[in-house]
Formats: structure tokens, sequence, C-alpha cells
């Protein structure tokens, strides 16, 4: 009798366990500890009314050494930033260097590895509209500013996106560096 | 008579526009690609104007300077420039074209006829004449199928389970086969295999390896991250600073779907969830694939920025991948195997000034090369606190 009970639980088990379907993560065995209590970053969060664990800041409020970003994308807050915002960086070798590493992940898949315009998107027609030629002198005499609030909220013409999310704004500034001494035609 | 004349050329045109449309539209001149970023013929306003019928709006001459420097003529004061200027309030970039090459393109303007219509498009949605390349509607993703451990493992569990007993039994009590050493045989294969199953099933609990969920989005990382080159950094933005690698919000994808709006694989469905996403304001719910116990510490920044770490080793080879799947089981020994055998930058490195005794064995020629075990490594407390 008992024998008969451990082979029923035994097949019982192998009925059960041992499913390789990809959507299921499977089991886990005494999981303690393994799955967090509290709501994480980008987990689903039924306290807040959007659903979301990571809540925007109240609007109005600024965090604490932050310096929010004054402009928006139209003219005429392009030319004051042009007007207004100055490169803290320095173009010697380290800044340039982080630069082209910022540049080659988030610039040149549409401007190109040499700033020419022809990334690879472009080339490969994936992306249909032609992206600025940054060696021309249409972007090489563009202030720092102008260069960095266009980074920062996108182009007027709204073909190029906002990377202000992306980049922090010390790399904003370094590939600006970067643009403006690699790329000048001699 | 004469009518038949007339259809067979235009039936003509019908067809060669059906398959040329796409690139050589009235062999647009090479100059239209940048026009055709901010402007449509006959399309509607986009960044700039429309284009269709400019040519008897304004004369040529007006046109050529306006192209060549719209701003000199703001600031020269043209009304008509400064009335455009206004209403739009995005300067015309400047271009460094020849007269002919103008006239070239003022031609293909006029002269522009509307394809047939491939397939109705959304209005105000169309962009550029150049828009909706490859072979859309080609169908559901390519899967990335993974084989790891066979499918039928429960059938294969089953039938020996029901050998070893029968086999027992038939030691035992019935008898039906008379050669005893037969019965051992199956016995102990049956053992064997059984015992193997239920070792590798057993070790792969509370692990995913192979664990591929359907994602709210049919998003491919074979298309961006493979054909269209995008470095995996510039939507997981954190990989360098950050414990985690970041997940793109829906700005992200805008960079560049607010322009590509037909894919290769999947056409304008799934993309369309990224407008409904960002429209309604609502995040896309993507399900997490690599799942570590929240009892164990790992910081991406701390692998990637100061220990050189290549993505691929770790998530596979993404680049290959319709559906992300996860390649490696992330066991604790699967850990702890790169943390013994990894090489660590220890010389010429200020970071490791403090490790006098490791250094002493270096000199001494007692140690050759330093591990991340050498450093701390396996600790338990380096992943777990």
């Amino acid at each position: 009798m008992r024998t008969r009970l451990f082979v029923l639980i035994i097949m019982a088990f192998a009925l059960v366990s041992c499913t390789h379907d990809r959507n299921d993560p499977g089991r886990a065995y005494f999981p303690d500890m393994a799955y967090s209590n509290a709501y994480e970053s980008y987990s689903v969060n039924p306290v807040f009314k959007d659903g979301k664990t990571m809540q925007a800041p109240v609007e109005g409020t600024v965090p604490r050494e932050m310096i929010p970003y004054p402009y928006k994308r139209v003219f005429e807050d392009q030319q004051k930033a042009a007007e207004t915002l100055v490169n803290p960086m320095k173009a010697d070798k380290e800044t340039l260097e982080k630069g082209k590493e910022e540049f080659d992940v988030f610039c040149a898949v549409c401007h190109g590895f040499k700033g020419k315009g022809d990334g690879h998107l472009y080339t490969a027609k994936l992306f249909a509209a032609k992206p600025s030629d940054l060696t021309a002198s249409f972007t090489q005499e563009k202030p720092d500013g102008e260069i960095y609030h266009i980074m920062t909220v996108g182009s007027l013409s709204g073909l190029m996106g906002a990377h202000g999310s992306q980049i922090s704004p010390e790399n904003r500034w370094k590939i600006v560096t970067y643009i403006k001494n690699n790329f000048k035609v001699k | 008579m004469k009518n038949r004349f007339t259809i067979i050329p235009v039936f003509f045109l019908f067809t060669f526009f059906f398959t040329f449309n796409l690139n050589a539209q009235n062999t647009a001149p090479a100059e239209w690609a940048t026009c055709g970023a901010c402007h449509t013929i006959g399309k509607g306003r986009l960044v700039g104007p429309d284009l269709k019928g400019i040519t008897e709006l304004k004369d040529e001459a007006w046109l050529i300077s306006f192209i060549k420097s719209s701003q000199t003529m703001v600031k020269n004061g043209d009304a008509e420039a400064v009335k455009i200027f206004d209403e739009y309030k995005i300067p015309m970039p400047d271009n460094n074209l020849t007269d002919d090459q103008i006239k070239g393109i003022l031609a293909y303007i006029k002269n522009y006829k509307e394809a047939p219509k491939e397939e109705p498009k959304k209005e105000g949605k169309a962009v550029g004449p150049s828009e909706s390349k490859g072979d859309e509607g080609s169908g559901s993703m390519k899967t990335h199928e993974v084989t790891y451990g066979a499918g039928n493992t429960r059938t294969v569990f089953i039938v020996f389970l029901l050998l070893f007993f029968f086999s027992l039994i038939d030691l035992g009590l019935t008898k039906i086969i008379k050669a005893k050493f037969i019965h051992y045989i199956i016995i102990l294969t049956s053992l064997f295999i059984i015992g193997e199953i239920v070792y590798v099933e057993a070790a792969a609990l509370g692990r995913q390896q192979g664990y591929s969920p359907d994602q709210p989005i049919n998003f491919s990382h074979k298309v961006h991250a493979g054909q269209n080159q995008i470095d995996c950094q510039y939507c997981h933005t954190g990989i360098n600073d950050s414990r985690h690698a970041g997940i793109p919000s829906t700005n992200v994808c805008m960079n560049c779907h607010n322009v590509v709006k037909s894919g290769t694989q999947t056409g304008e469905t799934e993309i369309n969830k990224i407008y409904d996403s960002w429209e309604n304001k609502k995040p896309i719910e993507w399900v997490q694939v690599h799942n570590l116990p929240d009892y164990v510490y790992f910081n991406h920044a701390q692998h990637v920025n100061a220990g050189k770490r290549e993505c691929t080793e770790c998530h596979g080879n993404v680049e290959e991948m319709d559906r992300i799947v996860q390649v490696n089981d992330l066991s604790m020994g699967w850990c702890i195997e790169c943390h013994r055998t990894t090489k660590v930058q220890f010389e010429e490195n200020d970071y490791y000034k403090s490790f006098v005794e490791l250094h002493e064995k270096i000199k001494s020629g007692e140690k050759g090369v330093i591990t991340v075990e050498d450093i701390g490594g396996t600790d338990c407390s380096a992943c777990h606190y």
C-alpha cells in the first residue's frame, strides 16, 4: 500500500513538472527573499492612479542639485539658448574621447561616425529624412549652446528627437565639444 | 480605336509607378532628399509647407534666392519671406546649390504626378516620398526558437518510470521474462535516466534558462540592434552609470518612430502600439526576462564600466534574436565561474594600490594574474548583503 502511494505521488509530480513553456519562468525551490515585497521601479503599482511605481516629481518641484532646462522646442528659445548657454568643457583629450564615445553611441546611427550626415539608418534607407551634415558650416557656425539645445529638446523640424532624457548634461556638452573640434573642416 | 491607344500608355505608366514608386517617383533629383525631409508635394504640411503648385504661386527668381538662403531674405525684410517665416517659425536651412540644381528641383515639383494609391494611409501621417520601405506585411515575426532541454522530458520520464516499476514487479512477482539480467539492465538504465532528469530539472528550479516570454510589442532586437546597428546603450542608457541597464521609455522609441511609421516585418500593427502608448501616456508593460532573485545584488555599471564586459557575454547574441531569450542560466555557479577566470587590470591601476600583499606576491612571482576572485569577487558579501 505504501509503495503504491509512493508511486502515485511520484507520477503526479512527474505530470505537473518539467513543462518547457517559453512563456513560463518556471518554478522556484524555497524562494525565500527571492521576490521583492516592495514594488520595484518598473513594476505595476496599484497604489497610484496611473499604475506606475516610478512617479514623476510633483509638478513645479525641482530635485536638489538639478537645474531644470529652461528652454522649449521653439525658434525663440533656440535663439535664447544660443545666446545664453556657455559650454563649460575644455577641449582636452579626456573630453574629446568621452565626446567621441557618446557621439558614436547616440549620434552616429543617423549623422555617421564622421558626422557627414551619412549614418547607417539614412544610407540603408531606413530613416527617410536626411540628417544634417555636422561638418558643414550650417552646424559648425552655430554657437555651442544652440547645438546643446537641439540635442536636449530636439530639432525645430521635429525630425531629430529630444535626447535630453538619454544623455547627461555633462556628456551633451562633451559631444558638442567633440563635434566642434573634430568635424571642423580646416 | 483611339481609346485603346491611350489606355495602353496609361496602363504602362501605372505599372511603372507601381513598381518604382518607392524610390523613383518621376525620377527625383538627388538634391530632393534634403527637401523631402521637411516638404511634401501634395501630401500636406509637414515641417515646412506643402510644395504642390509652388512654381505657379511664386516666380522662379524669388524661389531660387529663398532656397539658397531664406534667412538672408527674412533679414533683408522681404515681405513674403517674413510672412512665411512668421507662420512656420522654423528657419529653412541654407542650401549650397547652383541655380541649375534648384531649377531641376523646381521642374521636378512642377511635373510631379501623384502615384496611384499604394495603400490607404492615415491622414497627416505620411512622411516623405521615400518612406515605407521593405516588404511589409510579411506576416508574423520569425521566432528565435531555442532548444534548451527536450520538450518531451516528461514523456521520457514517465516511460522510464513505468519501465522501472514493471521490471521490478516482473522480477519479484509475475516473472514473465525468464532471463533475470534483462531486468537488471532495464532497472539500471531507467534509474540512470530518471536520476539524470531529476537532477537536471531540480537544478533548473528557480532558474529561467530558455525563458522567452511574449512581449506586449513584438519588438525585434534583430532588426534594431542587428540590421539597424543601433548601439545597445542608445536605448539602455543606464549601463555605464547605474545598477540597472534600464528599459527605454516611449519617448526614446519616438526619436526614430516619429518618422519610421512602418516596420519591415510587421508593417504598422506593432509600431501603432508605440503611438497608442505615446498619445495616451500609457507605459508599455514589457515583461522582464532576466530575473535575478532579490537576495543577490547585481550592478550593470560595475560590470560594463569597470569590468569592461560586453553585453553579449551574459545576454547572448541579442543582435540575432527577434524575441529576447535568456541564454545563460544566471546561476550562482555561472557567476562564480566568471569571477574565477576573469582577469583584473591590477597593475597601473590606482584603484588597487592598497592591495599591498597581492602586489608583493606578483613581484615575488608567486602570482601571475589577478582574477576577480583574488580581490574578493567570490566573497559571500560581495553579492549577498
